[in-house]
């Protein structure tokens, strides 16, 4: 640390409810210094950013900007403070062009400031060509492209000059040539003696930039240490990657529908407005197959089951045996028997265990429903004891089991599982494990399985996808994974 | 591209000096269809700044308006005051009435802003048709004295009233403290992380709104010579100020009052179907919120929101 | 004494209704999220269509509240095809500002209906002859018997819906709507249907509590946005998307409104319930029992 600390927190603590979203943080950031914070989904890291910035209030626990003690500030007072934030979703105004948005950071907090002064706009321009925006000052934001977008969220947080600079995850949307330029900016803004903290959900895509990393899981911190230390570390493999791993694949010759599969992807790309969310994908699976997309959080999975799911428009090409699904509901293709499992559950929660099962089973007779909620209840012999608890009430494992319960009553053809393993504890996983395991061995069923936890995804699997930035890197035998993905994984 | 904002503001100005002279043509009848144009066009603008730059939904508009207004005519009608005190008195009772409104109302967003505005006027209304010995009642209240007998002046001030307005109030949006406004209303999250007190600038936005409602306000009584609860306070008009607005374009300002006038005419020119006519114009406004979100001043300067 | 009684009848018979009235405005925000502004509008426009049948045609009072409760019905359908649902699905107009929009716009249709009935039949107050005609004497306390009636329809539809969104599978599948949209289109349910099965369901309350408030107080044109608001008020001052907060509510409001009638003055009436849901918007934005 070059002379001192810019960002102390220490104690940092949040409760939404009885969640404990972040659990006695303590992290120190130093000047020229970026610490990269890095967890999955729901490991409270972007709630550590809301918590330094001001936008979430603390329940307890200390931050100090430059030794000043900030925790429970409004975010506008601790903004002047020296702090500025970089927003992963950019929200400019439409409206004015690039260089108004920029001088808007600009202005002061002032009510008498009827004109903008030369001076200001000065700046507005130096921090323009700053971060590579003095070509298109006079343009509005709708005719940018998504990579000067995120540039000018950078000019506005580092208008006012912060100490110290929040960046949320850097580099969702864009491509590896905007990744490379963006992360040369970074490291001009570090130079500058700034202390940077990058949120982002795993160590690989920021370990080129830091300094330092923090990894956190379920709101406490794991590990930290340079990159390469945080990579080899035992906990943050085990939660990443779970343990060893056992492989039963089949041969994919053994699928006898090998010339039109079930279910046929082709070259499916999805934008999130400018954001590229998908790109070029194409995968099938085969009747009664168990195929698993491993990816890191935000490479992808959900917005590619979303899209199978009829959730989203896309541009090229979704088959079912052959027929497109595109002229299809969402709910169409949920009754046409491609079922998902969702990454947030999707449960009604204020609704019985019991209730939610019948909501599943809504579309088959009365018999029918209660013999499928029967075969469920001995493959999930805990959600019979639970069947008249609110589903809102069950701890995060059963309301994962119920999920799949859920879908099951649908006696869908194809089950997508997208991270089924998200913030649970092994104990649970291997009960999940072996009721897949179970449904493979027992019963027809097609399944799609997204997961960043290799240890779960790929016992089960017969075949494996990879998917990194919003494409498909990798086909293959789960057995080849090891040997070929394992170590570049994380 | 969009019109710049100079540009803007100066084919509005020349439009309405060749306006100044429209008394030399026009009878006594149109020019007053235009006067009232011209006071919902300042009403209109008025909430335009709060909705279209603070982004906070006002259903409520005819509460200052009617504070404004009943302020500056009790007061006349109990002590004869020179007018201007009675209507700094009016806009001043309407800028507290506004405050008192924003502060709780600030507090709560979404449909519960629109919610609160909603029941001031309500409130208003109630104490209007109770307090009937200060007010006038349901009959409305007539004060002694007018600015002027003359159509002409009465034009005039209404023109020049509402130019200077809108000047302000175009100027203000277009300015700094306007972007700053305009970050508040769209992502009042990013405008605190960038450093502004989100509260104190949509509490101003809501003082001068409630200042330019509550001055035309006051100013409308005395033109008019009465203030009656079913022409400044119910709920249809502050729809139809809205209406104005949004028909205008929001996030325009001077939109508004092409939309005034456009109201105007519409009832004027449907005035054969007589009952029907207000049927119509909401028909035709219910249209131009579902087909041209944009309103018309969008259509002109293009400047209407890319998806 | 006679008062006590009094207050209690006539409060118990207007909170009825407002209970009916406003439980259809909170299962349209539920589901769909929606703020019908028209909702006032809608039931004067049943009154009139049960007044104009009733009366005017002498079709008599059961084919007149029938023909009430279909207009009712047919319009709130209306609403959800000509203003709603093209807001919803439209792109000229981003999410977020959706709300007003479709605020707006219900706030418009519902005055052009008011103003084409105006047109069509006059502002002047219609009163709908009572099914049940005579008086009761409770407690001493002389009670037209339409009172009773109209407590006694309000709960039997309000049960009735209970158990449609309880105890059948198609309702069961609309408070799953209200809870988790995403979930219930994950499992098939197609929502535009769900929608429009509420907004069926919704006119179909809003005809009912129409006529029955055309028995019984009568309406006029002008009634359309005060009707609005007291619903609009109930629902906010239950917390929005609570069906049994605005339950609850519609009774605070009905006996604050109908104490103040008869120990202050009946110009006073709306007051107090005004002030009283400013002040729950101060302290509990959320309302009564709101969940967000």
């Amino acid at each position: 640390m070059a002379d001192g600390t810019h960002l102390e927190v220490t104690g940092l603590t949040k409760r939404f409810g009885g969640l404990v979203a972040v659990k006695n943080m303590d992290l120190r950031v130093g000047a020229g210094e970026i610490l990269g914070l890095i967890g999955p989904n729901g490991s409270g890291k972007s709630t550590v950013m809301k918590l330094i910035m001001g936008i979430e209030r603390p329940d307890a626990g200390s931050v100090r900007i430059n030794g000043v003690e900030v925790a429970g500030w409004p975010s506008h007072k601790i903004a002047r403070m020296g702090a500025g934030i970089v927003f992963q979703h950019s929200r400019p105004l439409q409206r004015q062009t690039v260089l108004e948005n920029i001088t808007l950071a600009l202005l002061p907090d002032k009510l008498t400031r009827l004109l903008v002064d030369p001076q200001t706009d000065e700046r507005a321009r130096a921090i323009a060509a700053r971060v590579g925006l003095s070509g298109v000052l006079d343009r509005r934001p709708g005719t940018l492209p998504f990579a000067d977008l995120r540039k000018i969220e950078v000019a506005k947080a580092i208008a006012r000059n912060p100490q110290v600079l929040l960046i949320d995850e850097p580099f969702a949307g864009l491509t590896s040539t905007e990744t490379a330029a963006f992360s040369d900016l970074i490291c001009e803004l570090r130079d500058d003696g700034r202390a940077v903290l990058l949120v982002d959900h795993n160590v690989k895509s920021v370990a080129r930039l830091v300094d330092r990393v923090l990894a956190m899981y379920v709101g406490e911190r794991i590990a930290e240490g340079t990159a390469d230390e945080v990579m080899r570390n035992e906990t943050v493999r085990r939660v990443y990657l779970g343990g060893s791993i056992e492989t039963a694949a089949r041969p994919e010759s053994s699928f006898r529908d090998r010339t039109t599969p079930f279910l046929e992807v082709s070259h499916v790309s999805v934008q999130y407005g400018k954001a590229q969310a998908l790109q070029n994908v194409s995968i099938h699976v085969h009747e009664r197959e168990f195929v698993s997309v491993v990816g890191l959080n935000g490479a992808g999975k959900s917005t590619l089951f979303n899209t199978i799911s009829g959730l989203l428009p896309y541009s090229g090409d979704i088959r079912r045996e052959g027929s497109s699904l595109r002229p299809l509901t969402a709910a169409a293709i949920a009754r046409g028997g491609i079922v998902q499992c969702s990454e947030g559950r999707d449960l009604f929660t204020d609704m019985t265990v019991r209730e939610n099962l019948d909501l599943g089973g809504q579309h088959l007779p009365a018999t029918e429903s209660a013999e499928q909620i029967a075969w469920l209840f001995e493959l999930f012999p805990i959600l019979r004891e639970r069947q008249h608890q609110a589903a809102g009430t069950l701890s995060g494992g059963e309301q994962q089991m119920l999920t799949i319960a859920r879908a099951l009553m649908m006696k869908p053809k194809l089950l997508i599982l997208d991270e089924p393993t998200l913030g649970l504890a092994p104990v649970i996983l291997e009960q999940i494990s072996k009721a897949l395991e179970r449904l493979r061995q027992t019963t027809a069923i097609t399944v799609l399985l997204g997961e960043q936890n290799v240890t779960f995804a790929l016992p089960h699997a017969d075949r494996v996808y990879v998917l990194e930035h919003a494409q498909i890197v990798w086909e293959g035998a789960p057995e080849a994974f090891a040997a070929e993905m394992g170590t570049g994984y994380l | 591209m969009r019109a710049s904002p100079v540009k803007v503001l100066a084919v509005a100005l020349t439009v309405v000096v060749l306006a100044a002279f429209l008394p030399l043509w026009l009878n006594a009848y149109i020019l007053g269809l235009l006067t009232m144009a011209y006071y919902s066009g300042v009403f209109a603008m008025a909430w335009d700044l709060l909705f279209g730059f603070a982004g906070e939904v006002n259903f409520g508009p005819t509460f200052l308006i009617g504070t404004g207004a009943y302020t500056a005519g009790i007061l006349d009608s109990l002590y004869q005051p020179p007018i201007w005190v009675c209507v700094a008195a009016g806009t001043l009772a309407a800028v507290v009435g506004g405050v008192v409104l924003a502060l709780p109302a600030l507090r709560v967003r979404g449909p519960y802003f629109g919610l609160t505005t909603l029941v001031a006027v309500l409130m208003l209304q109630n104490f209007i048709v109770v307090d009937a010995h200060l007010t006038g009642g349901e009959n409305g209240l007539t004060v002694p004295d007018v600015i002027s007998i003359s159509d002409a002046t009465n034009y005039e001030i209404a023109l020049w009233f509402m130019a200077v307005s809108g000047v302000i109030l175009f100027g203000l949006a277009c300015s700094p403290v306007g972007l700053i406004l305009q970050a508040s209303g769209q992502d009042a999250v990013q405008a605190g992380a960038l450093g502004f007190n989100v509260t104190k600038h949509k509490l101003t936005a809501f003082i001068i709104s409630a200042f330019f409602s509550g001055l035309a306000g006051a100013l409308l009584v005395f033109y008019v010579g009465s203030a009656s609860a079913s022409s400044l306070v119910d709920i249809t008009v502050g729809v139809q100020i809205i209406i104005a607005a949004v028909l205008g374009g929001r996030r325009t300002i001077l939109g508004g009052v092409l939309g005034a006038i456009f109201l105007v005419a519409m009832s004027e020119a449907l005035r054969p179907l007589g009952d029907l006519s207000n049927f119509v114009v909401f028909t035709m406004a219910l249209g131009v919120v579902l087909f041209f979100p944009n309103g018309f001043f969008g259509l002109l300067t293009r400047s209407g929101e890319p998806n | 004494m006679t008062v006590f009684w009094q207050i209690l009848i006539d409060g118990f018979a207007i909170s009825s209704l407002y209970a009916l009235g406003a439980t259809g405005f909170a299962l349209i925000f539920g589901v769909s999220g929606v703020l019908n502004l028209s909702h006032g509008a809608l039931m004067v426009a049943a009154v009139v269509a049960a007044w104009a049948a009733g009366d005017q045609l002498h079709a008599g009072p059961y084919a007149g509240a029938a023909i009430g409760v279909a207009i009712g019905f047919g319009i709130s359908l209306l609403t959800y095809f000509i203003v709603v649902q093209p807001l919803q699905r439209t792109r000229k107009i981003r999410e977020e500002e959706k709300e007003i929009f479709i605020l707006t716009a219900t706030l418009l249709w519902g005055i052009m209906i008011q103003q084409l009935i105006a047109y069509l039949y006059t502002d002047n107050a219609k009163t709908v002859a009572p099914i049940v005609q005579g008086v009761i004497s409770v407690v001493g306390v002389r009670t037209p018997a339409n009172e009773f009636f109209t407590a006694i329809v309000c709960w039997l539809v309000i049960a009735l819906l209970w158990l449609l969104v309880n105890r059948t599978r198609a309702g069961k599948a609309v408070l799953a709507a209200s809870m988790n949209p995403r979930g219930v289109t994950l499992l098939g349910v197609e929502l535009s249907q769900v929608y429009i099965a509420i907004w069926a369901i919704y006119g179909l309350l809003v005809g009912v509590a129409g006529v029955l408030l055309g028995m019984f107080l009568g309406v006029s044109s002008y009634s359309a946005g005060p009707l609005t608001a007291s619903a609009f008020s109930i629902v906010v001052l239950g917390g929005l998307g609570s069906v049994s907060g605005a339950l609850i509510a519609a009774y605070v409001v009905g006996y604050l409104e109908t104490i103040t009638a008869y120990l202050i003055s009946p110009a006073y009436r709306t007051i107090p319930a005004l002030l009283l849901l400013v002040a729950v918007m101060y302290v509990r934005p959320r309302g009564l029992l709101g969940r967000r």
